[in-house]
């Protein structure tokens, strides 16, 4: 994936994206408040009009801060986009990440009542259900304890070997752990 | 007593049947504000707004200019006739049901559409779930408006009469008797409204726990 001449313009603010190309593997994306990381991530997973080239033949798939659930079970929301391309639901994969992840007991749950740091964990999941190519998570830790912070690691040590994965972070423990790569949005986009 | 329960049956048979035409129209229109983009939206918007809360009895006014005898409709003789009065509550729940679906849903929808696309969901997915996720709020604006169509005076008594008979409704029903000092004729029919009030509301707080 490659981007060039990248630009995302608001009402109020344009922002200029540095041209860039991914490389396989874990790519940190850091920057401060407001220099347009989630902007890019939105505009790479195609749910935002940019002007310039993203050049891309890849599947993806972009877990947000607050991950939207559908008032369903945790299972119903992780198996929704095998279920609209009607493809077969592997129990397994599901039960191992849900475990991964310590969410094996709140598969039946419905999905509107949990917590923040939950709600993320299930957004990932449901996110690679479809095996997308590229996975892009918009601040996972944000509302994570330590514990689910290290199970996360793990699972993204895991996955990177499947899919190519796009983080955001402010995290420094965090994006020590797993960055092999950076794009940095700096101080400010203009 | 025979009087009242025509009274009554009357009264749901118009405000339901106002109920479902305005839900038809108002339904697809909220779902599509909603979700859609286009030049004028906000003004659009805006519009709805503003006729939800025009006074009733204003409306009743226009309605009975439209279908009066010099009125543009005046030939189709509906003045004082129930379907008047169901012409009457349609347009005044409309704007109700529309304006109460895009608040509600608004918001929601426009998640829901980035999140199925990003889990590579069509268009015919995206439509299915905004339905699907919706449906509490939709039907909280269906009973919204029920309970308003059932419940108007003004406008109901301008275009249909209070005709005993063929247009008296439950709250025309009241008023007369009120005015005529038949203090008990009125305290029956409007325990009767109280009951169905409860009802509707009962349904509505049933959908807002499973919505919470
Ligand atoms: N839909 C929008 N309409 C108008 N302005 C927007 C919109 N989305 C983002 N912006 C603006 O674009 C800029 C970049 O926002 P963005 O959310 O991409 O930043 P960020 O790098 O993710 O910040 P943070 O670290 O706080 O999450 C901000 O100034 C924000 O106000
Ligand atoms: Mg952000």
């Amino acid at each position: 994936m490659k981007i060039t001449n990248l630009s995302v313009r608001f009402p109020n603010i344009e922002m200029k994206f540095t041209d860039y190309e991914f490389q396989s593997g874990v790519t940190m994306i850091t920057g401060r408040n407001g220099t347009g990381k989630t902007t890019l991530l939105r505009a790479l997973a195609g749910l935002t009009d940019y002007s310039g080239t993203i050049i891309n033949s890849k599947t993806m798939t972009y877990v947000a801060q607050e991950p939207v659930l559908f008032n369903r079970t945790v299972y119903e929301n992780i198996i929704y986009s095998l279920e609209i391309r009607k493809l077969e639901i592997d129990d397994e994969k599901i039960k191992y990440l849900a475990e991964k992840l310590s969410l094996e007991t709140l598969l039946k749950r419905n999905a509107l009542k949990l917590s923040g740091g939950e709600k993320i964990k299930v957004s990932i999941i449901r996110g690679i259900m479809f095996n997308p190519d590229i996975l892009l998570l918009d601040e996972p830790t944000t509302h994570m304890d330590l514990e689910s912070i290290d199970e996360l690691i793990k699972v993204i040590k895991e996955l990177k070997k499947e899919m190519d994965i796009y983080i955001i972070s402010h995290n420094k423990s965090f994006i020590d752990a797993v960055m092999e790569h950076e794009y940095s949005l700096g101080d400010r986009n203009v | 007593m025979n009087e009242i329960l025509e009274i009554v049956l009357l009264s749901l048979f118009v405000s339901g049947t106002a109920t479902v035409i305005a839900a038809l129209i108002g339904i697809p229109s909220g779902i599509f504000l909603s979700i859609s983009n286009f030049a004028g939206k906000k003004s659009v918007k805006r519009v709805i707004f503003t006729l939800m809360s025009l006074p009733p009895v204003v409306l009743g006014l226009i309605v009975l200019l439209i279908i009066s005898n010099e009125g543009p409709l005046g030939g189709l003789n509906l003045l004082f006739t129930a379907k008047a009065i169901i012409i009457a509550q349609t347009l005044l729940i409309l704007p109700i049901i529309t304006g109460n679906i895009i608040t509600s849903t608004e918001e929601l929808s426009v998640k829901l559409i980035d999140t199925v696309k990003t889990l590579g969901g069509k268009k015919k997915d995206i439509i299915k779930l905004i339905m699907l996720e919706t449906k509490p709020f939709i039907i909280t604006a269906i009973i919204l408006g029920f309970s308003r169509a059932i419940s108007e005076v003004g406008a109901v008594i301008l275009v249909g009469g209070n005709i005993k008979g063929s247009t008296r409704v439950m709250t025309g029903y009241i008023t007369l008797n009120t005015s005529m000092g038949n203090r008990n004729e009125s305290l029956i029919m409007g325990g009767i409204l109280l009951v169905i009030a409860f009802i509707v509301n009962s349904l509505l707080e049933r959908y807002r726990y499973e919505n919470n």
